[in-house]
């Protein structure tokens, strides 16, 4: 990290800024992943951990590398996109195995009072 | 190269013979008969060579590093015997085209025939002990299979088996006895063991060699107390019990003894084991010979007599009898081929071996009869025949053992005589009398071509019986002068010698069985007899069914006893012999040096723990949630790919990555055929149980505590001279990579990977064959547990409507635009691989995760109807394709795996360099794709297969709530 030191400012602000900030974003949503009481509000915090914050500390990877490398490096950017596209397609797949798994249980007041988006009803005519 | 070609066009002609068609009965007869033309032809051409007494050599380089060569040597002996086999086996090809019916698997059979002879040969033209040894080992093989040719028969299975048994078992004493050999010379050359006699005999390792070589030459030549198998091996198809069993492969015991016997001959320990062998091979021979009802039995017991005979010879070994030894070995190989033949004939036309159904065949097949009964005059020793001269000459030997007051020796081969005339009565009795009426078929005589060979050779034993030294006289004296050089006696050949006490024994033998045959058939009854008198007590067959029988309860036993069939105690035990044994080898380590520790890095540390807990979770959890102990120790395999990274080795980190994906899905989909586990918390657990498992616990423990201290001794032991270093500076100057793991991996150890790569083929094939026939446990047969509920989508959809249109189809459309993203990441990986992290094993690591998400997200009916996925043929074409790029090398006069690298300009991809090591990089890539792809589609037809039993019930019970 000796490169660290020497970044221009104008470079080392933005960069750090979204370093922090994409920190913050994860801490808290490992909070919610902790502190929120229901399986549908849980699932909040990683999906937040993952776009948001994963996206800011990509961002500040790619400011730091192409002020050092001089050129523009946006690698970044491909590995946005996946994660950008994996994570709402995991998150859908781990929501639709707890609404089963409450559905199995009989506990379908949990799914209307909780988020209502997922119901399997619409996808079982084929 | 011409003496090279001897043995080498039987071999090719072998391999085209199986090739053609299985009706081609003329073109393989023509084939055979040509290869052995071609054989003669050569081997005749050296005959002037031989005759000027020169020894003929030619090497070739086999293991130079160990001494060896390939040596081919050509003396007297070994050109007679070179003659003999072709001979012989020429007739035997003209004979076996109209002997076989078309009905046979002919290919095969001159497949196997041309093979014997090219072995046969190789055995013959040695001039290394060891190679001989291979050879003899190899004329064991084919004759094991040619008397299985009619493997549809048990008594040939059993013959064939019975065989192989015995003269293998000889082989691999003589093998033994060769080594010892080798070790008194100093050198496997047969000149140098010829030459060297006087240092063998003296040698205290003298007996050792002697008994073990012994050991290999009697069985193969089926002397007491090994004949047995001889007449088991009468199963085989005539034209090869008159080629292998009669004249050459049972020569090869006595040409040995014959090759070896100036530097082995000449103390009392050769004379009496080789001649105590001979005598009993003699005496019983002769004499259960007479009570055979098969044609064949009593040819293959007269044929053991007959080797005894030459067997006693050479353990006489004076000169004069070893010129009878070689003499009769040629004269035995003439009469008794023409009588298997004749045999052969009688068998064909009749259809029946009896001799008690056989009668008067002299009416309908006049000649056959008048060939047979001439050879087996010559057989009996009747004056003016071969087999008389030889006979001859073995009684004046016979007569100079035990000196003046010892007689046994005289009064052995008289009684030898006689039973030989009895049994040759025998034989030619089923010409005469009143013609039989019960044959199966009725006999006429056979093609003129058939007959043609045993006409020949009958005519060679009146020819030599009549004017021996003009006939055979030159030909003998070549092998006589080769084996005997200096010490070659002066001998006549002649039919006549005057009255003298051999002729004397000759008379006695011919009255004495004709009286003997005359009273046995009169007297005893002969045609009812169903054993042999006396000595059917020694049944050697029963003793080697007793004591394979012995072999093999005796493997149960220690089976039953050292074995198991159970998992636990066999891990238990090894990882106990795994703490104990280095403890004991080595000691207790005495110091621990410590290294002080440097900069430890807190985050480091915590990966580290988290990849701890994983583990230890995932031990935890593997009773009873299977699942969950998965992906813990999927967790531990992430943090080790990263502990790979974090130490600067991302070309490990990589692989790590991607074996560990691969694997943890792998055992995925096998999860899913375990049956379930059921969590019995209710029930009492006895305190014994306690107790193994703590100590269980207490070995696993230490294991795992053993383990992790092996690992700390060897990382704080300082690092020897390794050669890392020279892989290091010679990456790219001599590899031209500069990424040194792939370098070191496709070039420098290549040959290391192309061993690796052939094992994880041999892995996946196995997997293929274990699950290919494997069913899930009925009670993991149906819908899981787990989807079991009407609710769940999978009770009423495909997997493929589920992924198509159903509650997958996010995850659908996504995976299935990740599969030309994972192709192109796969090239990427694979082309950059020389130079930067990645290379073949990686590429098809991810290429084959590529293809296994689509196996689990659609289903494996769906994703085979849309892709052809061909492991093998993945497989295959890995594993040519890096052993070609290996052999190109060759080409070009390197060793095997060499690189080259070409540097290529290309239009539009500017300059590229190209080393061949990336092509052997692309068969690592196909076959690693073969095998992951292998094992995914063994696992994946299992649902394929499992679900087509329940399918009926299935769908019903779950269409219900729809």
């Amino acid at each position: 990290m000796s490169f660290a030191a020497s970044l221009p400012w104008w470079a080392a602000l933005p960069a750090a800024t979204f370093l922090v900030l994409g920190g913050l974003i994860t801490l808290i949503g490992a909070i919610g992943l902790l502190r929120l009481k229901d399986f549908y509000q849980r699932i909040h915090g990683p999906a937040i951990t993952i776009t948001l914050g994963a996206g800011c500390i990509l961002i500040a990877s790619m400011i730091y590398f192409t002020t050092q490398q001089s050129r523009p490096v946006i690698h970044e950017l491909l590995i946005s996109a996946f994660v950008l596209m994996s994570a709402p397609v995991v998150a859908m797949l781990i929501m639709r195995s707890a609404v089963y798994r409450d559905l199995r249980a009989g506990r379908a007041s949990a799914i209307t009072g909780g988020s209502n988006s997922q119901v399997p009803g619409n996808d079982k005519q084929p | 190269m011409l003496l090279f070609s001897l043995i080498f066009v039987p071999f090719v002609g072998s391999l085209v013979a199986a090739l053609l068609p299985a009706d081609a009965r003329n073109r393989e007869a023509w084939l055979a008969g040509g290869v052995t033309v071609y054989g003669l032809v050569v081997a005749a051409s050296l005959y002037p060579e031989i005759a000027a007494g020169e020894i003929l050599r030619h090497d070739l380089p086999w293991l130079p590093a160990q001494g060896l060569d390939f040596v081919l040597r050509v003396d007297g002996l070994a050109w007679v015997f070179t003659m003999l086999v072709l001979a012989i086996g020429f007739l035997v090809v003209l004979y076996a085209r109209y002997y076989m019916s078309p009905s046979d698997p002919v290919p095969r059979f001159f497949s196997f025939l041309l093979a014997f002879m090219g072995s046969m040969l190789g055995v013959v033209l040695s001039g290394n002990l060891v190679q001989l040894v291979v050879f003899w080992e190899l004329t064991s093989l084919t004759s094991f299979l040619l008397i299985a040719y009619w493997h549809h028969r048990a008594d040939a299975r059993r013959g064939a088996r019975m065989a192989f048994t015995v003269t293998a078992t000889g082989g691999l004493c003589l093998m033994a006895g060769v080594l010892v050999l080798g070790h008194i010379v100093g050198s496997y050359d047969l000149d140098v063991v010829l030459a060297a006699g006087d240092r063998i005999r003296a040698h205290d390792l003298y007996l050792v060699a002697l008994v073990l070589i012994a050991l290999g030459a009697l069985t193969k030549s089926a002397q007491f107390p090994f004949h047995f198998w001889l007449p088991h091996a009468m199963a085989a198809p005539t034209p090869v019990s008159s080629y292998l069993h009669s004249a050459t492969m049972v020569k090869a015991g006595v040409f040995l003894l014959v090759r070896l016997w100036p530097a082995l001959s000449g103390t009392p320990e050769w004379s009496w084991i080789i001649g105590g062998a001979g005598v009993c091979t003699l005496l019983i021979g002769a004499f259960a010979a007479i009570f055979q009802h098969d044609l064949k039995g009593l040819l293959a017991y007269s044929t053991i007599s007959h080797l005894g005979l030459i067997t006693v010879l050479i353990g006489i070994g004076t000169p004069l009898a070893m010129v009878a030894a070689i003499f009769h070995i040629l004269n035995h190989a003439t009469f008794k081929a023409s009588l298997f033949m004749a045999a052969g004939i009688i068998d064909h036309e009749t259809g029946t071996r009896d001799m008690r159904v056989l009668r008067g065949l002299r009416h309908k097949l006049p000649i056959t009869a008048t060939l047979a009964i001439v050879a087996g005059a010559a057989m009996a020793g009747v004056p003016l025949l071969n087999g008389f001269l030889s006979k001859e000459m073995f009684f004046s030997e016979a007569l100079l053992v035990g000196s003046d007051r010892n007689w046994w020796m005289s009064a052995a081969a008289v009684a030898m005589g006689i039973f030989s005339v009895a049994y040759s009565l025998r034989f030619i009795a089923i010409f005469f009398g009143p013609p039989a009426t019960d044959l199966p078929r009725v006999p006429h005589e056979p093609p003129r071509w058939m007959r043609f060979p045993v006409e020949l050779l009958v005519l060679a034993c009146l020819v030599v019986g009549v004017v021996p030294a003009i006939s055979i006289g030159p030909i003998l004296d070549v092998a006589v002068h080769a084996t005997l050089g200096a010490s070659t006696p002066q001998y006549d050949l002649a039919p006549w010698h005057g009255f003298n006490l051999p002729l004397l024994m000759s008379v006695i033998a011919l009255v004495g069985g004709v009286l003997f045959y005359v009273v046995l058939r009169n007297r005893f009854d002969l045609h009812a007899r169903t054993r042999t008198p006396l000595i059917y007590r020694f049944n050697g067959a029963q003793a080697y069914e007793t004591v394979m029988l012995r072999l093999t309860s005796g493997a149960e036993w220690l089976l039953r006893w050292l074995g198991t069939s159970r998992l636990q105690p066999q891990l238990l035990i090894m990882i106990i012999a795994m703490l104990g044994v280095p403890l004991l080898l080595a000691g207790v380590p005495t110091q621990w040096t410590t290294i002080p520790r440097q900069g430890t890095d807190p985050l480091f540390a915590l990966v580290w723990v988290i990849g701890c807990v994983c583990a230890v979770a995932g031990a935890w959890m593997a009773k009873y949630h299977r699942l969950a102990a998965l992906s813990l120790i999927g967790g531990t395999g992430i943090i080790t790919a990263i502990t790979f990274l974090w130490l600067s080795a991302p070309d490990l980190a990589l692989t790590q990555l991607m074996v560990e994906t691969v694997t943890t899905v792998l055992i995925l989909l096998g999860l899913r055929w375990l049956p379930p586990r059921i969590e019995a918390k209710e029930l009492e657990t006895p305190s014994g149980v306690w107790l193994h498992r703590s100590r269980d616990m207490a070995v696993a423990v230490a294991g795992g505590l053993a383990m992790a201290a092996l690992t700390y001794a060897v990382l704080i032991h300082p690092a020897s001279d390794t050669i890392s270093d020279f892989f290091l500076l010679r990456a790219l100057s001599e590899g031209g990579g500069s990424n040194v793991v792939n370098v070191l991996l496709v070039d420098f150890r290549s040959f290391d990977t192309l061993g690796e790569v052939t094992v994880l083929s041999i892995v996946a094939l196995t997997v293929y064959a274990l699950l290919r026939r494997f069913r899930p446990a009925p009670e993991s047969t149906g819908v899981p547990a787990q989807q079991g509920h009407s609710l769940d989508p999978a009770s009423h959809q495909t997997p493929a409507e589920q992924a198509n249109s159903g509650y997958l189809m996010v995850a659908g459309i996504y995976l299935r635009l990740l599969l030309p993203f994972l192709g192109v990441i796969a090239v990427y990986f694979f082309m950059r691989g020389h130079n930067l992290p990645g290379g073949g094993f990686v590429a098809g690591l991810i290429f084959a995760v590529a293809i296994l998400v689509q196996y689990m997200l659609a289903g494996a009916v769906w994703v085979e109807n849309h892709l052809r996925v061909r492991p093998h043929r993945w497989l295959a074409f890995g594993l040519v394709l890096a052993c070609t790029t290996g052999l190109g090398a060759w080409l070009f006069e390197y060793p095997f795996l060499t690189t080259h690298t070409a540097h290529v300009t290309l239009p539009l991809l500017g300059d590229l360099h190209l080393p061949s090591a990336f092509v052997f990089d692309l068969g690592v890539f196909a076959a690693v794709v073969g095998t992951t792809m292998l094992i995914l589609v063994a696992l994946a037809h299992q649902s394929v297969r499992a679900h087509r039993l329940p399918s009926e019930e299935a769908p019903q019970d779950s269409r219900r709530p729809s």
